[in-house]
């Protein structure tokens, strides 16, 4: 049986920060530094006056005037959120992160550990220690997901398959990234429950919407995929506290000092770095944060800094601090070079180097290949299969 | 770490599908049937629990959708599969 906690409005709570009492008025999280002029989380209040998370900041203030924004601060989301996962890990689970404030694990091992479902729960709840936590259980995920937005702050709530999922709204696969545009259209066709989706069959669902339909009437049936949980790395961090709020060319030689940081550690054993995170406190409140996936793993300070640099004009006010994060590695550096170039082995190397690209930038189960099992056979199902592409 | 199970490719998708009493296609999935461009039987797998009898129909819709489809003789029920020769 899956587990889904779902702390909401886990971006707002954090932003707000001693201010609880923000939360009781109208209040929404501003739109990020560099980002797309829409509106975050918002507090109950806000929604009642018609205000959705992601409409533009327009519409949300001719909704409501008196809305209240609070920066956004995802440094701080992504450290309680961090605390969280191991606080669940320090139980024994194995949660896999859907967004910030949302995990599944699978309990059927902690069920023995704590006596039962309700020390599994009880067990949660102490560590987790999130007033508003909401708990769903289910075979799969995505039932688990549901019970959990259904679920009250002090009872868990089950679904369990496909029978109770057919009454609940479609809205529900907005908890999926790649189902997530799927509601608004499926009620303009009078598709207004999962039941509904099941009804008109997988084939003309997949015609109309491609694969999320088919994932839509795969999750609405009660089938989901396996889950995955997260892998414990080893944290490679670097932040320098400004003596002053510094922009400019001098923030510039700050990086370069983070980097010189950053690639002397010896926790990082000759690997390239793959996944760069740079994060900055700014003078102004709240934070700002940017993912960069290298086009080529790399530890030569001299192309990170080129890579990196750029996102400083970001910045939309003076920082603070700025810090540097090494999400995910790549190999080694190769030290020699080979005495005759070979230019197949040379194509292999680059389309090894394009796919670990891929696989840090969109999860390495994006990547499959296609297998032959048996291509004689007469059953177009039993000739290929997808399988996981080890790189 | 869990990894990504293995997926079989053109797993047959089930369709609706109005057939005449010979059992020739007349509507898929609510697309008329314009032409049949072949039928063929398949029977496989005699020797295990599990045998397949299928009857093949390779169709072309009202709407110009070049279709593969199937009758499973066992059950009785329709299904529609990517064409992978």
């Amino acid at each position: 049986m899956v587990m889904d906690v779902l702390m909401s409005r886990l971006e707002l709570v954090v932003a707000v920060g001693d201010r609880r009492t923000l939360l009781r008025v109208p209040v929404a999280l501003a739109p990020e530094p560099g980002g797309p002029d829409r509106i975050g989380a918002c507090s109950p209040a806000a929604e009642a006056q018609g205000v959705q998370p992601g409409i533009p900041l327009a519409e949300a203030l001719a909704r409501c005037p008196q809305l209240v924004l609070v920066p956004p601060d995802p440094v701080a989301v992504d450290r309680s959120w961090e605390a969280l996962l191991i606080a669940l890990e320090g139980i024994g689970a194995a949660p896999e992160p859907l967004a910030p404030g949302e995990a599944c694990f699978e309990i059927a091992g902690l069920r023995r550990l704590y006596r039962g479902l309700d020390g599994v729960i009880a067990a949660v709840r102490r560590a987790v220690g999130w007033p508003g936590l909401r708990i769903g259980l289910g075979p799969v995920r995505f039932c688990a997901q549901a019970a959990a937005r259904r679920a009250g702050p002090r009872r868990a709530n089950h679904v369990h398959g496909q029978t109770e999922l057919a009454a609940l709204p479609v809205e529900l696969l907005l908890c999926r990234d790649r189902t997530e545009r799927l509601p608004a259209p499926l009620r303009r066709l009078g598709l207004t429950t999962l039941g509904d989706l099941v009804r008109v069959g997988r084939g003309p669902l997949g015609e109309r919407f491609g694969t999320s339909g088919i994932l839509a009437f795969d999750l609405a049936s009660g089938l989901d995929t396996p889950l995955t949980p997260r892998v414990a790395g080893s944290e490679l961090r670097e932040r320098f506290e400004l003596p002053e709020s510094l922009s400019g060319q001098l923030l510039d030689r700050v990086l370069g000092l983070l980097l010189d940081r950053l690639l002397a550690r010896p926790e990082r054993e000759g690997r390239t770095l793959r996944t760069v995170v740079l994060e900055a406190a700014l003078v102004e409140g709240g934070t700002w944060r940017t993912r960069v996936v290298l086009r080529e793993a790399t530890a030569d300070r001299e192309r990170l800094h080129l890579a990196l640099a750029p996102h400083l004009g970001q910045l939309t006010a003076p920082a603070q601090t700025l810090g540097l994060f090494a999400e995910t590695f790549g190999g080694p550096p190769s030290q020699a070079l080979p005495l005759l170039e070979d230019g197949e082995e040379r194509r292999k190397a680059r389309l090894r180097e394009g796919l670990r690209q891929v696989s840090a930038g969109s999860g390495e189960h994006a990547l499959l290949r296609v297998v032959e099992v048996d291509p004689a056979s007469r059953l177009p199902e039993r000739r290929m299969a997808l399988a996981p592409r080890e790189i | 770490m869990s990894r990504t199970a293995p997926r079989r490719l053109a797993m047959p998708i089930p369709a609706t599908v109005q057939a005449e009493h010979s059992g020739y296609p007349r509507v898929v999935d609510g697309a008329l049937v314009e032409a049949v461009r072949e039928s063929w039987l398949v029977e496989d797998r005699w020797w295990s629990p599990a045998p397949v009898r299928r009857r093949y129909w390779e169709v072309v819709t009202r709407g110009g959708h070049n279709l593969v489809l199937f009758r499973d003789l066992r059950t009785g029920a329709w299904y529609r599969q990517a064409a992978m020769s």
